[in-house]
């Protein structure tokens, strides 16, 4: 069940990334040519989710968001991990003054509220969704420090790390070929967890004027942009909004099985909590 | 285990419950709108929605000597100037019954009699010199505009002397700051002010917005409504549902996008042209925009029309110059670049700049033709205008970078642009030689992009010593189209306004000086 379970959104993601990266063959027109005498076509044979103020094809501008939108919540979540996973395992590994002010400094992120302090530091850098993602990248990674930390305390006294240090490999390898795998689970988890929860961020960043500039399109900065014809044109933020809770809503669930799968400790929960009716 | 989850589902759907009733029980007591019946206990209630009143329009409150606080002044009734635009924008009496130009420095005007501040003492002479005294020494730009040498009171008769003549002294005298309040009474720390309008604020609220009462011995006629709650939404759609919901009874500065839904029963919309224009300002700095013919194919490749039409919702009309068509010096009166990409190609091609490399953009010595389009957030329209402006100038090749941001004065200063965009009121006062003076000439503060025409300037020197209406509407024709000859201006559009009234409300009328709202004869029934 679980596996099947796993292959279906598996599958699914794959297609949601396949489109994103392919975005440019797939778009019925021109995602960016305006043709101010279709602006606002409700949905028709010839535009099935309708067109912008601009007469911009909405299908193809949501399509093209998806490249956007999904492609920097990826960087973004890869760059948390690698950047906060290093930081975690080194200040698990060695410990004392450098764990202390490392750890301090990553209390200080964390003591911030998220989103509030990630509209700070992108209104500091201005607009652009790699600022964005710089912004967001700046408040996310201290949960993977912590979490790449704690599991690295636990892994350091396993008999396979003594064993190895004992045969004399170095302190790079030993990070690299020991520890960083056997942490990798949880790490791993999370990060997959998170994606849908960035994508989110991002946009709500594009949202606010903070992410993509115009014209790029993007899921978030699309509804921004529609917001005034909630009332009279409703396709304009229906399908970008639509598109955002799908794909995030995909990716959410394929976290959750990826951790069942990875997470042995999980799945016993699950089956004892299982028979509850 | 089980007991404990089931326990906690129980926990957290009752807490959620709550959560809901708190938050439905606290929209229901923040709506506290106008609902079905206008008399209340206090009289005669009116919700009015407006998304000007706040500091970041420089309207921080109604004290007409601070900024442009007056606009609040004299759109909320508090204050009266001595002169009022008629709806062709020609000076009427109001304040004051007349005027006479002894000569070309001295102005002598008669007021109106039986006319008193809220503060209850009668507008005389004094009271109208001390208010005009103190207006010249606090506020820059009507220092600048009035040039006033010294102001003699007897009675009802007021003799100013100005250092230099000024032609349009009555009209400045018109514009808000010219609101006559009471100086004895004073200003208050909060901005409040004693005017003689049909109304007086009791609370004013900067950003959020003002309690107005009648002022029950006001000298045009007793005002219709007991109380006027003024509320401060800046935000159009926030605005757009409060009007739908019947919490504010009138709104002015509804996104345009919003104005279908108010269109038929109970609501009534009323629309004028103003000289509110968007129009772009080319910098000089910039070298590949130092050559008239770039300039020519640009103004030639903006689709001012669809723009208007569409992205406007034809809440307005594709501008020629900087005035509107019901002026008299206004957009039949000039001629500017035609729509028609194909020439601007050609002028492009003329200059030198074509595409050598089929990237679909123009170079010329290895180099792209780039446009910095610099704008910003808080004229609706101005974001769209940008966005079309860039579609329409890749047709011929011109790659235009939109930088939208509330910031844009610090882009100015830094010189990172080549087209500003902007909206501004033309002709405030109905008179034209404003817009020059601020915008055009080699002393004018907003002269942003270094324009200088030698010809502009001599018409100049003649339009600020010219007293006849006509001569002075010839010269502002002749000053408009060197601008528009030289293409150092590109007009895009001006501005319909438009206010919307809910069930019941007459007497709100939108008028082309974009300043009077709320009079005597509003009502609600």
């Amino acid at each position: 069940m679980g596996r099947k379970k796993l292959i279906f959104l598996g599958a699914l993601v794959a297609v949601l990334l396949a489109a994103a990266a392919f975005a440019e063959y797939l778009t019925p027109y021109d995602p960016y040519a305006q043709d101010l005498a279709n602006a606002l076509q409700p949905p028709c044979a010839a535009h099935p989710l309708g067109t912008d103020r601009y007469g911009r094809d909405m299908l193809s501008r949501v399509i093209m968001g998806g490249q956007t939108t999904i492609y920097s919540s990826l960087l973004l979540v890869v760059l948390i991990t690698v950047a906060g996973s290093a930081v975690g395992i080194v200040c698990g590994y060695f410990g004392g003054k450098l764990d202390a002010v490392l750890m301090r400094i990553s209390d200080v992120f964390l003591a911030f509220p998220g989103m509030v302090f990630a509209i700070a530091v992108a209104s500091v850098m201005q607009g652009g969704v790699m600022n964005a993602v710089a912004a967001l990248a700046c408040i996310s990674w201290p949960r993977y420090a912590r979490i790449a930390r704690s599991q690295v305390l636990t892994v350091k006294s396993m008999p396979y790390i003594h064993a190895a240090r004992l045969s004399g490999s170095g302190t790079a390898k030993i990070l690299c070929r020991h520890v960083a795998p056997n942490i990798a689970g949880p790490v791993i988890v999370t990060a997959v967890l998170d994606i849908g929860t960035m994508m989110m961020e991002i946009a709500g960043l594009s949202f606010l004027g903070l992410g993509a500039a115009p014209p790029t399109a993007e899921w978030g900065s699309m509804m921004s942009n529609g917001r005034s014809m909630l009332q009279t044109s409703p396709w304009v933020i229906l399908a970008p909004g639509a598109a955002i809770f799908l794909t995030v809503m995909i990716f959410n669930l394929f976290g959750d099985t990826v951790r069942d799968a990875l997470d042995p400790r999980q799945r016993k929960r699950r089956m004892e909590d299982g028979p509850v009716a | 285990m089980k007991k404990r989850n089931r326990l906690e589902n129980i926990g957290a759907a009752a807490l959620a419950a709550c959560l809901t009733a708190g938050l439905l029980a606290g929209c229901g007591a923040s709506g506290g709108g106008s609902g079905d019946g206008a008399e209340t206990d206090g009289g005669k209630v009116f919700y009015y929605g407006d998304t000007t009143f706040n500091a970041e329009n420089d309207e921080s409150d109604v004290n007409p000597h601070n900024g442009y606080s007056g606009w609040a002044c004299i759109r909320y009734g508090i204050g009266e100037t001595l002169f009022k635009y008629s709806d062709t924008m020609e000076l009427e009496p109001w304040l004051a019954t007349g005027y006479e130009n002894v000569d070309e420095t001295t102005w002598v005007v008669t007021l109106r009699d039986g006319v008193s501040f809220t503060s209850g003492r009668a507008m005389d002479a004094e009271a109208v010199k001390e208010c005009l005294e103190h207006l010249t020494e606090t506020h820059e730009r009507a220092k600048g505009d009035l040039k006033i040498a010294d102001i003699t009171a007897e009675g009802q008769t007021v003799t100013i002397r100005t250092t230099e003549p000024v032609p349009a002294l009555m009209n400045y005298l018109s514009d808000p700051y010219g609101c006559i309040i009471d100086m004895e009474a004073g200003i208050t720390d909060d901005g409040n002010v004693s005017g003689t309008g049909p109304y007086r604020a009791t609370l004013v609220e900067t950003d959020k917005g003002l309690t107005l009462v009648k002022n029950e011995d006001y000298w045009g006629g007793e005002p219709k409504l007991d109380t006027i709650y003024v509320q401060t939404i800046s935000d159009g759609d926030t605005m757009t549902m409060a009007m739908q919901s019947g919490e504010l009874d009138a709104a002015y500065g509804l996104p345009y996008a919003s104005l279908p839904l108010f269109e038929g029963e109970p609501y009534t919309i009323s629309s004028v042209e103003t000289s509110r224009s968007f129009f772009g300002q080319i910098n000089y700095e910039t070298e590949a925009l130092q050559d008239a013919d770039v300039r020519a194919a640009i103004a030639g490749a903006i689709d001012k029309e669809s723009f208007v039409s569409v992205l406007m919702d034809g809440n307005g009309s594709a501008a020629v110059g900087p005035f509107p068509s019901n002026f008299a010096f206004g957009d039949s009166t000039v001629t500017a670049q035609p729509y028609d990409p194909e020439a601007s190609k050609a002028l492009l091609a003329k200059a030198g700049w074509t595409d050598t490399d089929g990237d679909g953009y123009v170079d010329k010595d290895g180099e792209k033709l780039v446009i910095r389009w610099l704008t910003y957030p808080s004229r609706q329209e101005l974001p769209l205008l940008a966005e079309s402006a860039q579609a329409s100038l890749k047709e011929i090749g011109v790659d235009v970078q939109v930088n939208c941001t509330a910031n844009h004065l610090d882009y100015i200063e830094s010189g990172d642009w080549d087209i500003y965009a902007s909206a501004f009121v033309t002709a405030p006062t109905g008179d034209p030689e404003y817009f020059f003076t601020t915008h055009c000439l080699d002393t004018s503060s907003k002269n942003r992009g270094g324009y200088h025409s030698d010809e502009l300037e001599a018409l100049e020197a003649q339009m600020s010593v010219a007293f006849d209406e006509e001569e002075r509407a010839a010269l502002a024709t002749q000053m408009s189209q060197v601008i528009l000859d030289d293409n150092a201006f590109l007009f895009a559009s001006h501005l319909r306004m438009s206010i919307v009234s809910g069930e019941g409300v007459t007497g709100l009328t939108a008028h082309p000086c974009d300043y009077y709202e709320i009079t005597a004869e509003l009502d609600k029934n």
